[in-house]
């Protein structure tokens, strides 16, 4: 160690040494961010690995055998000679696309309104109360009321109003994510400058929260598409995608395989379609 | 757009008369008039909560006032119309620019919705992106441009459709010393140039005083006092307009006589006097307060009738000049000193002529 006094000296002698520094601080924080990446990387696997199951099982010869191989197309090509599941699938994406649309339509003018209503906190839960009811109770209840109760014939109304329940929270939540985010002061602008009501929508507000419309849109298309428990009490006589596999599945276990290549071309197309629409809302808009 | 008999009619460009706006029990504007001749720069200044933004957006459209004897823009009633139906347009203090167009669409955003053709809005948003200083933005996204950058955007979307009033509300207030600076010239420049009618929003007395032809001082949804900046500035008409307008030291008391326009205030420090600028007359013995800046007091001469003696409290350097605070009967008072010399001993003697100083009503 040097005497006191040392450093006065040194520092008319030459200027001071610079060494390295070493910052130690922080380093918790850099671990806990490694780990919780790689938690997010496990949930993905988590999420993933059945689907990727599914899509070997399918081009696997015994499906149900429970080990993979030896390889073969032929479900594929018997999914194109039997073609039963191509009614359930249109009808499936029409049910969709109609309470997609629904949904985003009627979604849009909740989310539009509730950001400026005083007991917005109250109704956001009275909207989002339903996502706490079993899908199997809800459609039970749906049944009793409109069929034994009312006496209807159900049909694909009642598969409508179940998938529209089942998705409208999910579409609200997807809406207000924009809708809350808009400000509403670009309005009193568009006004300033000469815009009507109906300009003021399509010129400014519109643009602005179209992502959460497409999100909510998409939602309801994808929830209705792969609803099953609801849709099994309110069907009537309509059948569903998702019916025709749960029915091949449990009925004709000769059909079986037959679903893992279904579902992985509809997992395909869904995967296709999503990320197309993830492109319009967020690539599109990085290139601007 | 204005058509040119429109132009040709010599009816104010802004005619509110009698125009109050409660809310509640409160009155965000009390009864409350105001005219703006055409190519005029009319300043609206005042405190947050003063009644300035409820009397904006009253002429806007974006309010409506709760009573009024007549609202007329460009001499057209426009009482309960929506803001689309008015030819008015506001650089809003937060832009209000669509982040979602580029500068060019925001700024022709005006002219399309009059339907006016592609080519003609294009050549005339160019033409006003150059009249902000901003050639060669028109097709900037308006998140790729600074604070100062989207001032101007606004600016020229406004002016754009040749409103009878433009309304700027605070439009500086969120810019860096320096560019407002720059930009209070600017738009003076600006309004001359194109002879628009531009009622300006302000809390910012020194905006106020620059740029305008005439000044609106409001305080609790009323006027406190109009007219030119130079009459703000120099006669005050009460002990409120005074502070505002920046006075430094306020000297309360009562008024013990009055001849030929001065007036003597009794102060605990003795009676001292100052010209009247009261809008009334004074009566003896009224509350009454003495106005007097700081840069007219002088330090250490007893040439002057009128001057106490304080005790320095602090010196600080102001590059220009020492701001000097003093301990004196009347509370502490600022003067400015030039040189160090002024301040050899720590008691001074101040002193001012009596036509440097004001007195005003306490009230009012």
């Amino acid at each position: 160690m040097s005497a006191p006094g040392t450093i006065t000296r040194m520092a008319a002698d030459a200027p001071p040494e610079v060494r390295p520094v070493h910052v130690r601080a922080g380093r918790l924080e850099h671990r806990l961010g490694l780990l919780a990446a790689l938690g997010g990387f496990g949930m993905i696997a988590l999420t993933y690995a059945p689907m990727l199951w599914l899509g070997i099982m399918s081009v696997s010869a015994d499906p149900l055998g429970g080990l993979p191989g030896p390889f073969t197309l032929e479900w594929y090509d018997r999914l194109f000679t039997d073609r039963r599941w191509v009614g359930p699938l249109l009808a499936s994406m029409g049910c969709g696309a109609v309470v997609g649309l629904a949904c985003a339509a009627s979604g849009l003018l909740v989310a539009r309104a509730l950001p400026q209503l005083r007991a917005r906190g109250a109704l956001l839960i009275a909207f989002l109360a339903p996502l706490f009811i079993p899908g199997v109770l809800l459609g039970a209840g749906l049944f009793l009321y409109l069929r034994v109760f009312l006496g209807l014939r159900l049909g694909w109304w009642s598969v409508f109003l179940a998938h529209f329940a089942w998705a409208y929270p999910f579409a609200l939540l997807a809406l207000l994510v924009t809708t809350t985010r808009f400000d509403t002061r670009l309005n009193d602008a568009a006004a300033d400058l000469g815009a009507g009501p109906w300009r003021r929508f399509v010129d400014v507000e519109f643009p602005l929260i179209m992502p959460g419309v497409v999100s909510a849109a998409l939602f309801g298309f994808l929830l209705s598409f792969n609803e099953l428990a609801r849709t099994i009490l309110l069907r009537g006589t309509a059948t569903t995608l998702p019916l025709f596999e749960w029915a091949q599945a449990t009925s004709h276990s000769s059909n079986v395989p037959l679903i893992f290549a279904l579902a992985t071309l509809v997992l395909l197309a869904s995967l296709l379609l999503i990320g197309v629409s993830f492109w319009m809302l967020f690539g599109r808009a990085a290139d601007r | 757009m204005p058509s040119p008999a429109d132009k040709a009619n010599d009816a104010p460009a802004l005619e509110v008369i009698r125009a109050s706006r409660h809310f509640g029990a409160v009155r965000g504007l009390d009864d409350v008039t105001v005219t703006a001749a055409r190519g005029e720069f009319l300043t609206i200044l005042g405190q947050s909560g003063s009644g300035k933004t409820t009397l904006l957006r009253i002429i806007a459209g974006l309010d409506h006032p709760t009573s009024v004897a007549a609202l007329r823009i460009g001499g057209k009633d426009v009482l309960g119309l929506p803001p689309n139906k008015r030819n008015v347009t506001t650089v809003f203090q937060h832009y209000g620019l669509f982040p979602h167009m580029s500068v060019g669409q925001n700024v022709e955003y005006g002219l399309k919705l009059r339907g006016v053709g592609a080519s003609e809005r294009r050549t005339r948003a160019e033409a006003a992106l150059a009249t902000v200083r901003l050639t060669d933005k028109y097709d900037r996204r308006i998140h790729q441009l600074s604070g100062g950058e989207r001032q101007r955007v606004a600016l020229a979307r406004s002016i754009l459709t040749e409103p009878d009033v433009l309304l700027l509300d605070e439009p500086l207030g969120a810019l860096d010393e320096r560019l407002r600076l720059d930009m209070q010239i600017e738009l003076v420049e600006l309004q001359r140039r194109l002879g628009m009618t531009f009622v300006f929003i302000t809390h910012s007395q020194e905006e106020a005083l620059t740029m305008s032809d005439r000044v609106i001082l409001m305080r609790g949804g009323r006027i406190a006092q109009e007219g030119t900046p130079r009459d703000l500035f120099e006669r005050p008409c009460s002990r409120f307009a005074g502070s505002f307008m920046g006075v430094e030291n306020i000297i309360d008391g009562t008024v013990a006589d009055f001849a030929n326009g001065i007036a003597g205030i009794a102060t605990p420090a003795g009676i001292f006097h100052g010209l009247w600028t009261g809008v009334e007359p004074p009566r003896v013995g009224q509350a009454a307060a003495l106005l007097l800046r700081a840069e007219k007091l002088r330090i250490g001469t007893t040439a002057f009738a009128d001057s106490f003696e304080g005790r320095i409290t602090a010196r600080i350097y102001k590059g220009k000049y020492i701001d000097v605070a003093m301990e004196t009967r009347v509370g502490v008072i600022h003067a400015r000193a030039w040189t160090d010399e002024d301040l050899t001993s720590d008691t001074v003697r101040i002193g001012w002529s009596a036509g440097d100083a004001r007195c005003v009503p306490a009230e009012g």
